[in-house]
């Protein structure tokens, strides 16, 4: 079966292959947000950096800013203080546009709620981001096939969202995530929203993409998905309070 | 041939043009052959028609259609006029045809009771009976023309063949005075007032609309669409489903006007044509709908476009 990221493309070097900046480098990342009853400080302060390859699991309890975070990693939302680059660039001087293509080509999504386009068919999902970043039709088809292929739906490409399951709508998201060879894949909680055996299926499918060569940041609750993940890093109250193996914090969130 | 009622009543008010002609040539058929000449036609018909009656018979007149419908007159038949409203003096008179009154928007309400006289017959009938030389002479005559602007023309050359003849225009009405100009103001009016509120109506609608689409916007731009990119799709989905309503209402417009002139000609018994939607119109109607539309559209996306990733996708 075709990686995601396959070989061809020669664009990435492999994990710790040396001099390329790493994907995303975040330093002392806070976020405000100024409501009527009084600023919420959902980040204090957040320093990260995300290698090629890497894979790397963030978790810790509700309302702890694993979101937030994700979203400023994702060009999706910005920082109050602190410095981001994406591959070296400092995100804090792109333009809107220029954030939108980073979106585009440079880092895939998948959320809880699968935020597919409910009036498109799976097929038209996964080509979607495709053809607005410009890709030739048969580019287009040869690929949206392949995604397709690769997370097992082949046969379900005409179906809409809402003929789907929860995890082929899951897979589809993920799919689509790909559709641009992104260098980052952000999930915020993949498996939220799907029974043990699916979300199973889904954290095999994500050590499949990580191993193929996508890197990969995950906010889960799921120790499952948390355990693949070569880093775990474990917030509280908007902060990363330790970087440990990821058995034994797993064993503690369970314990907690 | 029965004598079937006394009429008090007749106007000659708002005679069309032609007709005026009409009456006007068999009185001094000599003085305006041009008029005569122009008058052909209706005004020919009506002038075969007055001729028709004999001489030993009451002199021929014309009724409009709705004074026959109203008394149960038939042609043929002989009234009697007076000028008095006590119907003093009445004259005999043979009713040779019926005629469609002229149009008048400005006298939408009221009947249009109206006689058609000879002139020679219409002096007789308004001469004071205690002055000998009432029925001897006209003060005055009113002349209609089909084009307004022909009037100092006109009236040069009915004073080069009558010499003594005081003949001046009558001063043009200005624009506001002009009926079909008022009317025209007050549709305007109606029209900026309809196109305002339903634009605002389509605004609330349209933005109702893109608060549906809130997720829709907020995945296209977490996935990497540009604010730019998706207001360009709403515009030309804007554009076509503006064009799509402008010409459908026209069309609409177009194919239900005989309906609704029908409906009021039969309301006010009248001829007057009420809609008629001309190639201006359309295209004023076109003009005015697309930009407002597609405005619309846009101001509606935006109202989603300037709101951040996160909130479009939160529930
Ligand atoms: N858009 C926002 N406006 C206001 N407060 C927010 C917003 N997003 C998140 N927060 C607040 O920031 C904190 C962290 O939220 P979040 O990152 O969603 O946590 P997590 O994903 O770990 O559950 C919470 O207290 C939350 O209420
Ligand atoms: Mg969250």
């Amino acid at each position: 079966m075709n990686p995601p990221n396959t070989p061809d493309d020669g664009r990435r070097p492999t994990a710790g292959a040396g001099a390329a900046p790493p994907i995303v480098e975040a330093a002392g990342l806070t976020k405000v947000f100024p409501m009527p009853a009084g600023p919420v400080v959902a980040l204090r302060g957040v320093s990260l950096r995300d290698d090629s390859g890497e894979s790397i699991a963030i978790t810790g309890p509700s309302g702890c800013g694993k979101s937030t975070l994700l979203h400023l990693l994702g060009c999706v939302d910005t920082p109050t203080e602190g410095s981001l680059a994406i591959e070296g660039r400092d995100a804090s001087r792109l333009s809107d546009f220029e954030r939108s293509r980073i979106r585009l080509t440079k880092i895939g999504f998948v959320f809880q709620r699968f935020f597919l386009l409910p009036m498109l068919t799976a097929w038209e999902n996964v080509e979607l981001p495709q053809s607005e970043a410009g890709a030739p039709k048969t580019a287009r088809r040869a690929r949206t096939r392949e995604l397709l292929d690769y997370v097992g739906l082949a046969d379900r490409a005409g179906h809409k969202p809402s003929q789907l399951s929860g995890g082929e709508m899951q897979r589809v998201a993920i799919a689509r995530a790909l559709a641009n060879r992104p260098l980052l894949l952000l999930a915020d909680e993949p498996t939220g929203e799907l029974d043990e055996a699916t979300g199973e299926q889904i954290v095999e499918l994500f050590d499949r993409v990580n191993r193929d060569g996508t890197t990969l940041v995950v906010v889960t609750h799921n120790p499952i998905l948390a355990n693949r993940a070569r880093r775990v890093l474990p917030m509280r109250s908007g902060r990363l309070i330790m970087e440990s193996p990821a058995s034994s914090i797993v064993a503690r969130e369970e314990g907690a | 041939m029965s004598i079937r009622s006394a009429l008090a009543l007749f106007g000659l008010t708002a005679l069309p043009p032609c007709a005026a002609f009409a009456v006007l040539s068999l009185a001094a058929s000599p003085v305006v052959p041009a008029a005569a000449n122009e008058a052909r036609g209706p005004a020919a018909d009506i002038s075969a028609q007055l001729a028709a009656s004999s001489p030993s018979d009451p002199p021929g007149v014309l009724v409009s259609r709705q004074l026959l419908e109203e008394s149960g007159l038939a042609v043929g038949e002989v009234v009697l006029f007076s000028a008095d409203p006590r119907g003093a003096r009445p004259a005999p008179f043979r009713i040779v045809g019926s005629y469609e009154p002229r149009p008048d928007p400005m006298r939408l309400g009221s009947k249009r009771l109206e006689a058609r006289l000879h002139l020679p017959d219409l002096i007789a009938l308004m001469a004071d009976p205690s002055d000998p030389l009432a029925s001897e002479s006209v003060a005055s005559v009113n002349v209609a023309l089909h084009d307004r602007k022909d009037a100092a023309k006109f009236s040069s050359d009915l004073i080069s063949r009558m010499p003594g003849l005081i003949a001046t225009p009558t001063a043009p009405p200005p624009d506001e005075a002009d009926p079909f100009v008022v009317l025209e103001r007050f549709h305007l009016a109606i029209a900026i007032v309809t196109v305002i509120g339903s634009t605002a109506f389509l605004l609330a609608l349209m933005a109702m609309r893109a608060d549906e689409r809130r997720e829709t916007v907020g995945i296209l731009r977490l996935i990497g669409f540009t604010r730019r990119g998706i207001l360009l799709e709403v515009l030309v989905e804007g554009l076509f489903i503006a064009v799509a309503g402008a010409v459908f209402g026209v069309l609409f417009a177009t194919a239900t006007q005989g309906i609704v002139n029908r409906f009021f000609q039969w309301r006010y018994d009248t001829a007057l044509v009420f809609v008629r939607v001309t190639a201006p119109i359309a295209a004023r109607c076109i003009v005015f709908a697309v930009p407002l539309g597609v405005l619309a559209g846009l101001v509606a996306s935006w109202t989603l476009l300037r709101r951040d990733i996160v909130a479009l996708l939160r529930r």
